[in-house]
């Protein structure tokens, strides 16, 4: 057996959309985005949505200080974050990083689309009632979140990721019952303070341009 | 060839037999070497550190006071819940993303036992990394001369609460195995925890006593000091959440392909007795009382567990009277004595006059934390009962932003000792009281101006003007004069302060069994 005629494509098989390179992106975005089962992170982001309107519509809250009234947002805030971290991780591996040469572009579409998704999710589910801070809060909330969730997938593995926000979500809880104002505990401060959304911002661009240019580590214990 | 139906089935031999329980080992052996949880692990301990050690070295080194937070409500299980959860979910959830599933139900053994060795290797290192965390904690509180008696019981439901997150989030895996299980458990763990303690710190009776991270009526100033901690609302939890590991657990074996129709048959009954065991401890726990020594489960209660824990107090003098302290507040025993002075020397000599002051334990209550009793005099010499836990005690507190000062402290004791002394009870007094509780504080060092805000801290301060009189316990009898400090209060307060030394002890000499009966009214002060 030899590997004469390998070059040619079997009958019948989809031709490569020459001329057509718009489409091509698309259609390899989407393979991407299925590989990684965004359709169902999407899912999971329209359900918490759903639950932050709800939790908002119904008044669900926790009385005591700024730590208790934010718990619930914020506990759905991370739950969309790590839903971001753990869309990060790909099935196949070694492969795929040694092959895929628009894998970069690729990871950083994922992660922004997943990013803009769960703000949109979660901003339409704070229509349900008064959520503390507002959609500027909740965008820098997340937006800090789901950095530190890409950063947890590329140090500890994409199936991992979730731990980071939910680390951090324990931390600001604590933070925020003694009383600390820090801005790297970023949801304890207001809406329009520049110090939490620097640190906001810097999370989520380390995370992105980690991710972009690392990808989710695939050596993790399973 | 063919295998007849007449060919006789042969017995298992010793060796065989005994190869199963080496089998198992080595099966556990294997998943204990592959597990994901020690990978998390560092992480857990980060957090635990954080939220659990660091706040409570802001307690002083007394046992209940130091766990509080991190046994008594539950802060332990809320570091390690959410993540063993998520991790038992990981492994829980292996077979079916790794699309093995089936070539598992065909392998020799059956796949419920496969997947409760996985889930039990899971559980090992959970709860011994529970126990291991624990454990050095607590030995860094005994390096530092931690006093009272560490919360054996608590630590204990901790780590039966860590067994069922793994147990639950295990079963999320195994019936939803996708990468998003295991995020789904551990944001399902903090929906469980934040429901836990909001119920928790709101209910003070019933069945949200059962809930792990309620700390309402049970984990309080008295506890390990002068009561044992009662074990039976940690027996009741540690039922429930035994139940619900074993109902997880029993569930994974439910399905058709979990093995034969008699391991399926076992697996429904373990199933059955967890949710048995869960609802009797949750029944259990609404009979709840609250009794001298905390929560009381008739159940479950030993009366030999009510009984004060013998102790041979500690003692020192000022203004004539003994200052006896419980030991293990021996380290506050000196502050204790020199705050209590400037009062003790006002009312030494004085009939009623305590002879000695004795630390009481003081009762529980139905809420959180510290409890609010005032001072009492009683008994013949006169013993002034200080229930010192109600107070903040001079230095570092995880319940202020700075550390208290003795002043606070000092002026709040005199206070309560001096208001114990004219007879007010547990609210304000007459206006006759008042006034001479304001004279006697005067002379004790505390100015006028500063009394009402120290008696407000005290919880004993008068209503504001147009609020209701006081009733129940802190109300005096009828026709008394009981109203809103006033200024005729404090312009009394100021003539009988203003009289000559011995005019005055003459004064307070003759009429204080009146002042102290609340039969004076203010018109009859000097």
């Amino acid at each position: 057996m030899t590997a004469a005629g390998v070059h040619q494509a079997r009958p019948g098989a989809e031709s490569a959309p020459a001329g057509q390179p718009g489409r091509a992106a698309l259609r390899l975005l989407g393979m991407f985005l299925v590989s990684r089962r965004v359709p169902a992170a999407l899912a999971v982001l329209a359900g918490l949505g759903a639950l932050m309107w709800a939790a908002l519509h119904w008044h669900w809250n926790i009385a005591g200080g700024p730590a208790a009234q934010q718990v619930i947002p914020l506990a759905i805030e991370t739950g969309a974050a790590a839903v971001i971290a753990v869309a990060s991780y790909g099935p196949f591996g070694e492969p795929e990083r040694a092959t895929g040469r628009w894998l970069p572009w690729l990871r950083l579409a994922s992660a922004l689309i997943l990013t803009t998704a769960a703000v949109g999710a979660l901003a339409a589910g704070a229509t349900g009632g008064y959520l503390l801070g507002g959609t500027p809060a909740l965008v820098r909330d997340v937006g800090g979140m789901a950095g530190l969730g890409l950063l947890s997938a590329v140090a500890l593995g994409g199936p991992f990721g979730w731990t980071g926000p939910m680390a951090y979500w324990l931390i600001t809880e604590s933070a925020l019952a003694e009383g600390w104002t820090t801005p790297w505990i970023w949801p304890g401060r207001p809406p329009d303070d520049t110090g939490a959304a620097i640190c906001a911002g810097l999370f989520f661009a380390a995370g992105l341009a980690a991710f972009t240019v690392r990808g989710a580590r695939t050596s993790v214990r399973d | 060839m063919t295998a007849t139906a007449a060919a006789p089935a042969q017995p298992r031999t010793p060796r065989a037999a005994s190869a199963v329980p080496l089998a198992g080992a080595r099966l556990l052996w294997v998943e204990l070497r592959h597990n994901a949880m020690p990978f998390i692990l560092p992480l857990i301990a980060a957090l635990l550190w954080f939220d659990s050690y660091r706040p409570s070295m802001t307690q002083p080194p007394v046992w209940a006071w130091r766990t509080f937070w991190n046994m008594g409500q539950g802060h332990t299980i809320i570091d390690f819940g959410p993540f063993v959860a998520g991790v038992a979910a990981w492994m829980g959830s292996r077979e079916g993303r790794r699309a093995i599933t089936d070539l598992i139900t065909a392998a020799a053994r059956p796949r419920w036992i496969t997947q409760l060795a996985t889930w039990a290797a899971t559980a090992i290192w959970a709860v011994g990394a529970y126990l291991v965390f624990a454990g050095v904690m607590f030995g860094v509180y005994v390096a530092q001369g931690i006093l009272g008696a560490p919360p054996w019981w608590w630590v204990a439901v901790g780590a039966v609460a860590v067994a069922a997150f793994s147990a639950a989030g295990f079963a999320v895996g195994a019936f939803y195995p996708s990468r998003f299980a295991a995020p789904l458990a551990a944001f399902g763990s903090v929906v469980v925890l934040m429901m836990s303690s909001q119920t928790g710190f709101r209910d003070t009776s019933g069945w949200a006593l059962i809930l792990p991270t309620n700390s309402n009526g049970n984990y309080q100033s008295p506890s390990g000091i002068f009561y044992p901690y009662l074990p039976d609302l940690p027996i009741a939890r540690m039922m429930l959440l035994a139940g619900i590991t074993l109902a997880a657990v029993g569930l994974l074996g439910l399905p058709s392909r979990a093995g034969s129709l008699r391991l399926r048959w076992t697996a429904a009954v373990v199933t059955l007795a967890g949710v048995v065991m869960a609802g009797t401890a949750i029944g259990l726990a609404t009979t709840a009382r609250l009794g001298p020594a905390g929560i009381v489960i008739p159940a479950l209660h030993d009366a030999a567990n009510d009984r004060e824990i013998p102790a041979t107090p500690v003692c020192s003098h000022t203004a004539g009277t003994p200052v006896c302290l419980n030991p293990v507040y021996r380290p506050y025993l000196a502050d204790v004595t020199a705050a209590l002075h400037p009062a003790l020397a006002q009312m030494a000599g004085l009939p009623g006059a305590p002879a000695r002051v004795t630390q009481t334990a003081g009762s529980y209550n139905s809420t959180e934390g510290a409890y609010d009793e005032a001072m009492t005099i009683s008994g013949h010499p006169p013993v002034l009962g200080v229930p010192l836990g109600t107070f903040l005690l001079p230095g570092t507190s995880g319940f202020t932003s700075a550390p208290v000062r003795f002043a606070d402290f000092a002026s709040q004791l005199q206070a309560l000792a001096v208001h114990a002394f004219v007879g007010a009870g547990a609210g304000p007094g007459t206006m006759a009281q008042q006034a001479v509780q304001a004279a006697l504080l005067q002379g004790a060092g505390m100015p006028f101006a500063a009394q009402p805000k120290v008696l407000g801290q005290a919880g004993v301060a008068p209503p504001p003007p147009g609020a209701p009189a006081p009733t129940g316990a802190g109300a005096a009898g009828p026709g008394h004069d009981v109203g809103p400090a006033s200024r005729s209060v404090y312009a009394a307060a100021h003539r009988l302060a203003a009289l000559p030394a011995a005019a005055r002890r003459a004064w307070l000499t003759a009429h204080l069994a009146a002042v102290q009966s609340g039969q004076l009214t203010l018109a009859q002060l000097p």
